[in-house]
């Protein structure tokens, strides 16, 4: 039991990491290789916030995520969009683009606040509900952790909040249809390019939550995004490449693969079992979660 | 013509000033990882050598020389960290190695070290297997992993007297050899382990397995983590209220001050093994624990002890040696029988080890948010707090 809610709320956390890949993965066609990166970035932000100023790190989300959203914007504009235009031998310089942008912000980040670990020693960091207090004859204990349930909390409201944003407004429409299909979306009167330049800022903004979530409950280094770049990718793959309906449950099916595998097999397996789900994935469910998900639509 | 004699003559001067300053210097490469994940601890080392090599040089330095050491990073990468040694031993034909820090490492450098008859002494990098290979040019200052918990043991085996233990370590060589060891020196105890656990580094979520453990019910959780899991790991412990007897950590992340302000309240009452405290009484400790607080802010962990004392040890295996090559230097550090702040240092042979120092190891408690030295008694600062009170009586 234990197990599953571990799992289910670090999954909640991943699947955010993984959105904001999977939207600009679904948008622009571009594999976003360094959003673990941009969430480093954010996270460092919150933790001068703390810092300095001693603003929670939950009241970061309003600082944050916006800086991250013109990091975005700019990288779109002034990087990846010239490179994007320049003809060469190689079919995937954004690739290798974003791989670079990642490795000079780790630089720069190891250059700026030094490799040391640092970590937002917040008042609740180990505070949690205990079941037993509540129902004193329990049969199972199960504790949640408040920073936890707070973050996993946030992180749906973060995704509900994106849902309705590309539900129902203009621009989130104008999103969808340019992820559907470029070439329609600028002949029905859709800027293609001021989209793509907001998704790669919604992305990044997304990540900067997720950055903003994890920091109470973990902490943070330069060299941390490469890790978070892979989860997300694997969440993208296992999601459904675009998908972000596809990009929750891949995440939340990841966090709880990860918590059993670490209970069942041990937790030195847990990035084997990681790395085994997005074989599987590739291999068995090449379309990923959402594929699953359409041929149940079409079916009824 | 003539201003061109003139340069040549200049140059020639220059030049020969400055071999002739050269012979007035011993200057000595040290790989350390100053970047990477475990950059703390080459700040904390190189701190240390500061400090020493001040000290040394206004005493004179080395038989009237001035010693002079530069850095080179290892990024803490064993790759890196042969290579450094390759360019010292090779381009640099420098005649004597020290430092690193990651067991890994250590262990790339010993061997390039062996394999080029120069000696290396270790100075704070505990897998037991670096001095048991029969290396004639390794020498290593701190006890290795096999001893790091005697204190720890001693205050387990006289004070706790558990029945079980639940052992967690790093897949790491140093948290793989320090749990080994462990799990050795309890069952000899005939204490019982019960789980042996290794995670991966940097793992964000470490219930599942604590939970495991608090099912299996340990009467001693013994944990080997560099700094921000061990922090994390508390902090997780605390969160589902596992109660042991005892919480004990294995050094390294354990036993610095970071764990204290990463972990806060959750660190209380925690045990660790470690190598020396800035309140152990031997000559010089106190004092280069004081002054390192002066100049960085905070007491150095034993690896800046560590580092201190093993620059002493260099200086003064080179002020006895015959000459400048790598065999004088080792036979040198072979007859070492000298005080430092880290306690007697001697390199002895025995018991499957060569060329090792054998140090007594202390046990450290977390008491009103500082670390006490609580085990061995003469050495104690603080009286242990035993039995700790559970989880759900704390405040």
């Amino acid at each position: 039991m234990q197990t599953l809610v571990a799992g289910i709320l670090l999954g909640g956390l991943y699947a955010l990491i993984g959105i904001g890949m999977t939207l600009i993965l679904g948008v622009m066609k571009i594999i976003n290789l360094t959003h673990g990166q941009l969430m480093m970035v954010a996270m460092y932000i919150a933790f001068w916030m703390f810092e300095l100023f001693h603003i929670d790190p939950y009241l970061s989300l309003f600082i944050a995520p916006p800086l991250l959203f013109a990091l975005g914007v700019g990288l779109q504009k002034y990087l990846i969009n010239p490179v994007l235009k320049v003809e060469s031998i190689l079919p995937h310089n954004q690739v290798i683009l974003t791989v670079g942008i990642g490795l000079v912000l780790q630089n720069l980040a190891t250059i700026f606040f030094t490799s040391d670990y640092r970590s937002t020693p917040v008042d609740y960091a180990s505070s949690a509900w205990y079941l037993s207090d509540l129902w004193a004859g329990t049969p199972v204990e199960i504790s949640l952790s408040l920073p936890w349930t707070v973050s996993f909390c946030l992180s749906v409201a973060i995704t509900l909040l994106l849902w309705f944003f590309l539900a129902k407004t203009d621009t989130g429409k104008s999103i969808r249809a340019t992820a559907q299909d470029k070439d329609a979306a600028m002949l029905m009167g859709v800027n293609v390019s001021r989209m793509q330049v907001i998704t790669f800022g919604l992305g990044a903004a997304l990540v900067a939550c997720a950055g903003c979530l994890f920091l109470p409950i973990y902490y943070l280094f330069p060299a941390l995004g490469s890790q978070f770049t892979l989860i997300a990718f694997v969440i993208t793959i296992l999601g459904g490449l675009g998908s972000t309906i596809g990009a929750i449950l891949g995440g939340l099916i990841l966090g709880v693969f990860e918590s059993m595998t670490a209970t069942y097999v041990g937790m030195g397996w847990a990035p084997v079992g990681r790395f085994a789900i997005f074989v599987a994935a590739l291999v068995f469910l090449p379309g990923g979660v959402a594929s699953l998900l359409k041929s149940k639509k079409l079916t009824k | 013509m003539r201003k061109w004699i003139a340069l040549a003559a200049a140059c020639c001067m220059t030049v020969m000033s400055m071999t002739a300053f050269a012979q007035d210097k011993i200057e000595l490469t040290v790989p350390l990882p100053l970047t990477g994940g475990q950059a703390k601890f080459g700040e904390i080392i190189k701190k240390s050598y500061d400090i020493a090599l001040e000290e040394i040089n206004a005493k004179g330095g080395v038989n009237g020389k001035l010693l002079v050491l530069n850095y080179e990073d290892s990024q803490g990468k064993p790759e890196i960290a042969r290579s450094i040694a390759e360019k010292i031993i090779d381009v640099q034909k420098q005649p004597v190695l020290f430092a690193e820090y990651t067991s890994a490492c250590a262990k790339a450098v010993a061997a390039v070290a062996e394999e080029r008859k120069t000696p290396y002494l270790v100075i704070a990098s505990a897998a037991d297997e670096i001095t048991q290979q029969n290396y004639k040019y390794v020498f290593r200052l701190n006890p290795t992993n096999a001893y790091y918990s005697e204190g720890l043991l001693g205050f387990m085996s006289d004070v706790v007297k558990p029945q079980s233990v639940a052992i967690l370590y790093e897949s790491s060589d140093f948290g793989t050899s320090g749990a080994d060891e462990m799990a050795k020196a309890c069952e000899a105890k005939g204490m019982k382990v019960l789980m042996k656990e290794k995670y991966e580094k940097g793992a964000v979520d470490f219930k599942p397995i604590l939970s495991q453990v608090k099912a299996a019910n340990p009467d001693v959780i013994f944990m080997v983590s560099y700094v921000m899991d061990a922090a994390l790991l508390m902090r997780q412990i605390k969160e589902l209220r596992i109660d042991a007897k005892l919480f004990a950590g294995g050094a390294a992340g354990f036993a610095i001050p970071e764990f204290i302000d990463n972990a806060k309240d959750a660190s209380e009452y925690v045990v660790t093994a470690t190598l020396w405290s800035p309140q152990v009484p031997f000559k010089g400790a106190k004092e280069f624990a004081e002054k390192y607080k002066a100049a960085h802010g905070n007491y150095p962990s034993y690896h800046g002890a560590l580092a201190y004392s093993s620059l002493f040890v260099i200086a003064d295996a080179l002020s006895r040696t015959k000459a400048m090559t790598a065999d004088d230097i080792r036979d040198a550090l072979l007859a070492t029988n000298m005080q430092t702040a880290f306690g007697d240092v001697k390199f002895e042979s025995k018991n499957g080890y060569q060329n090792q120092n054998f140090a007594e190891t202390l046990a450290l408690q977390v008491i009103g948010g500082k670390h006490e030295t609580i085990w061995p008694e003469k050495y104690a600062s603080a009286k242990y707090v035993f039995p700790i009170p559970k989880w759900r009586e704390r405040k």
